[in-house]
């Protein structure tokens, strides 16, 4: 299950946040969200869309996906991905195959700091791409977790909610030893968010369950005034025993994920169309079965797209194929598509800016390819 | 300036009735060459004892309980709740952090102390499995603790063979593909490789850190090397029995990493992943890391090249001997105490508040008796329950890379609310009044500022909340 710690949700409301950042834009903009579901320890994406290739069977001879659902002629799905499957036959997803960020160096800590952060360098940012991206687009962020996570992180201090049992002091007291941080740092700007908040986020509640975290954030985007960045994390997709094929542990990982994206366009309704749904992993799998039937730290992978934004029914890849000479370094699915163009057009269609000033705002001028209208409606 | 944060940097800070050493850099250095005993009224398991109640919890789940409630949803979830008090699966860590916090704040060796959690945060085992009920308590007292007045050799080789680490990391999945069982499993068809999850993080995190540039071969070769070391399974206890080397599933030959190459002596091949872990106890990226790993902990986010040389050479003129790295260390903390403040992780701020405002927390063995028949009650689950609060629970960190030591990842605006509300929740284990003018002096190295401010308030609630989430004890 996702661990209640690992609940994330980004939000742009005025009212909830008393943000001056809202403003005019926000108010101005059709609203479309954005969830990102975060897939932590390395998503198999020849676990969740195998191809139909016969080497798999060579290679993985006891993790292979049995009673898979169907795609296309090349491609089938995970068994425990059935709302996908479903959202699938709606037109309501796509996959992006053979993709990853730029990073082949195998590290997990590297890796989700990269994956995070949407740099080359693994540790040298300390704001997240997604934080960029509100920034750039002149909106605000919400997380609902204990900690900031750094996906989240912007050049200004953003705000969270996570629900506590204890019991906070008056405000005066709070006021006195917020004079004690020196002006302008961090402290100092993370305190003037708790000054600035509601009564209603201050009581105590000690609701940290999955389900109603999960509840609670279907609602809130649901709402026109509600929040439009949400940020998923599932833990544990580093299968290096007991991998399984369609039922196992990384099976039940994207179970998870699957649950996710069932409660989302449950609990939002109408507004699941204009919603869209996005994976994020540090990096794929090696294409061989290890010896303890799981499978070691690899490269590419696959990109989930669902939701109403998505234009439905299609696998975007430049399948580089699975022979040997075509892996990437004899072991893995190669990466043809650079990970960071699928988010950056996503966070174009999404908050509905240009492509070009999120390229160079949120991702340094690096060489993204605009795959906005191929992608999203 | 005083100074005074120098008992906050490296310790629990100073109460009223701790007095200031003459020699602060003496009295530092005189808590490292010996292991102080925990300090616990009541019996404390050993890794044997909660071996056997996790080897119990698993197989009697696994085995007994699933196959004969198979589709009883009901009757397997009230089996199950009986068999999380028999073995108690509610109650061992919340015992955990009692021994561990009673024996931090009343050992006589803070400094040690400190020492220790840095420890067991370096060789951090992950929330996984039932590690953090069963397990990652005793290996922090019996495997890290234990070693920490001699070599990092030593330290090193104790929690990669221990059972917490090699069952954390899956080395127990680790076949060699030319070892007799990997021959045999590909006979049969199967597809046979190692495990190279602990052998990376052996390299990535626990010595010559990612500078040291080894590459993918270099891994490959090390999870060679480590394929043997198991915890065996049996139908009885399942994986619950103590580590051994098992020269079936290790991989034969010669394997070469960062450049030297690694055979057996003698009839068997145990001796090889000794050998790389004496090599890579003294390789200069080992030394360069964790001497940055201490000062990040201890000093600042940033640490300098300056910082860390004395830290480096005394590592290398001892041949890695812990106690006389501590002492390098605590000669560096002295120096530059003032020039930078370090916040502080909430497990520790949290009990520099408990030992400056003399609380009595954590509740004692009295109080944590257990009759193994009901769930535990209220007071007896309130220590996991205060460190989940604060974020902070010390046998659960989320990935092998243990708890951050970067003040950016310990502040949102969430967590500085718990920062707030600690002092008003933990204000009813206060003993009597609090000398809040003394400790400001004592542990304070600029007190004017909050000795003023103080001076104004009327309620010991009021300054206890004033002065715990001020700026003065957030860091040090």
């Amino acid at each position: 299950m996702i661990n209640r710690r690992d609940f994330i949700l980004g939000s742009l409301t005025l009212t909830m946040l008393g943000s001056p950042l809202f403003s005019a834009r926000a108010e101005a903009l059709e609203k479309r969200n954005l969830v990102v579901i975060v897939m932590r320890g390395g998503m198999d994406g020849l676990t969740a869309v195998p191809p139909n290739d016969p080497v798999l069977a060579s290679r993985r001879p006891d993790i292979m996906v049995e009673d898979t659902l169907p795609l296309n002629a090349d491609f089938s799905l995970n068994p425990q991905l059935r709302q996908f499957h479903k959202c699938w036959q709606d037109g309501q997803a796509s996959i992006y195959h053979a993709t990853n960020i730029p990073y082949t160096m195998r590290s997990h800590f590297e890796g989700q700091d990269l994956m995070e952060s949407g740099g080359r360098t693994p540790f040298a940012e300390q704001t997240g791409w997604l934080g960029r991206g509100i920034y750039a687009a002149q909106l605000d962020g919400l997380a609902i977790s204990l900690p900031m996570p750094l996906l989240l992180r912007s050049p200004m201090a953003v705000d969270n909610y996570y629900p506590t049992n204890l019991r906070m002091p008056a405000l005066p007291v709070i006021e006195k030893v917020r004079s004690t941080y020196p002006a302008d740092s961090l402290l100092a700007q993370t305190m003037d968010k708790v000054i600035q908040r509601p009564v209603s986020m201050l009581k105590s509640t000690s609701s940290r369950d999955a389900h109603d975290l999960a509840r609670t954030a279907s609602r809130m985007l649901a709402k026109d005034d509600g929040p439009r960045v949400a940020v998923f994390d599932i833990e544990g997709f580093d299968t290096h025993a007991s991998q399984g094929g369609g039922e196992g542990e990384h099976a039940d990982k994207l179970a998870d994920y699957d649950l996710i994206l069932s409660r989302l366009k449950q609990g939002m309704g109408d507004a699941f169309n204009n919603t869209l749904v996005v994976t994020l992993t540090e990096f794929g799998r090696k294409l061989d079965q290890n010896g303890g039937s799981g499978t070691e730290h690899g490269y590419g992978t696959a990109v989930l797209l669902a939701g109403g934004l998505v234009k439905g029914g299609m696998i975007h890849a430049d399948w580089p194929g699975l022979q040997k000479k075509q892996l990437y370094e004899g072991q893995d699915l190669n990466a043809t598509m650079d990970a960071r163009s699928i988010y950056c057009s996503a966070m174009a269609a999404c908050f509905q800016v240009d492509f070009e000033l999120l390229r160079r705002q949120v991702f340094w001028n690096e060489p993204l390819v605009d795959l906005t209208d191929q992608l999203f409606i | 300036m005083t100074k005074a944060n120098f008992f906050r940097k490296i310790a629990f800070g100073l109460n009223t009735h701790q007095a200031r050493p003459d020699h602060p850099i003496d009295w530092a250095k005189s808590q490292l060459d010996n292991i102080p005993d925990m300090v616990w009224d009541g019996s404390i398991p050993t890794i044997k004892d909660m071996l056997n109640y996790y080897g119990k919890f698993v197989s009697t789940d696994r085995r007994v309980l699933r196959k004969k409630h198979k589709g009883d949803r009901a009757g397997y979830e009230s089996a199950k709740e009986k068999l999380r008090s028999e073995t108690g699966e509610r109650y061992f860590e919340n015992l955990e952090l009692c021994i561990r916090h009673n024996t931090i704040l009343k050992s006589g060796s803070p400094v040690f102390e400190r020492l220790w959690m840095f420890w067991c945060n370096h060789f951090a085992i992950i929330d996984k499995d039932f590690l953090a009920e069963f397990s990652t308590g005793p290996y922090h007292r019996e495997i890290i603790r234990q070693h920490m007045t001699g070599q990092f050799l030593d330290l090193a080789v104790a929690a990669t063979t221990s059972w917490a680490m090699i069952h954390n990391l899956d080395n127990s999945e680790s076949v060699g593909p030319n070892s007799k069982k990997g021959l045999r499993l590909k006979q049969k068809g199967r597809v046979i490789s190692v495990n190279e999850n602990h052998a990376r993080e052996l390299l990535e995190l626990h010595t010559v850190s990612p500078s040291a540039g080894y590459t993918q071969d270099d891994v490959v070769a090390l999870s060679y090397i480590m394929a043997g070391w198991e915890h065996p399974w049996t139908k009885k206890r399942e994986e619950c029995n103590m580590v051994k080397f098992n020269q079936k599933l290790h991989e034969p030959g010669k394997h070469t990493v960062l450049g030297k190459t690694y055979k057996q002596r003698g009839i068997s091949s145990k001796n090889k992943l000794l050998d790389v872990l004496a090599d890579l106890a003294q390789h200069e990226h080992t030394r360069h890391f964790i001497a940055f790993k201490l000062c990040r902990h201890f000093i600042t986010d940033q640490p300098t090249e300056a910082m860390m040389a004395p830290i480096v050479s005394a590592w290398e003129e001892t041949g890695g001997h812990l106690p006389s790295i501590h002492r390098a260390l605590v000669e560096v903390i002295y120096a530059y105490t003032d020039d930078h403040l370090k916040f502080q992780n909430p497990e520790v701020w949290m009990l520099q508040m408990v030992n400056l405002a003399e609380m009595n927390w954590p509740p004692q063995a009295e109080d944590m008796t257990y009759d193994f028949i009901a769930r535990p009650g209220y007071l007896k689950r309130r220590p996991e329950k205060l460190m989940r609060e604060i974020g902070h629970m010390p046998y659960r960190p989320i990935q092998p890379n243990g708890f951050s030591d970067l003040e950016r990842d310990w502040i949102s605006p969430e967590l500085l609310i718990r920062r707030l509300a600690l002092p008003q929740e933990l204000s009813p284990y206060i003993r009597g009044q609090i000398n809040f003018e003394d400790i400001i002096e004592k542990n304070c190295s600029t007190p004017d500022e909050p000795l003023q401010m103080i001076s104004k308030m009327t309620t010991q609630l009021e300054k206890l909340q004033y002065v715990f989430p001020g700026y003065w004890m957030l860091k040090a």
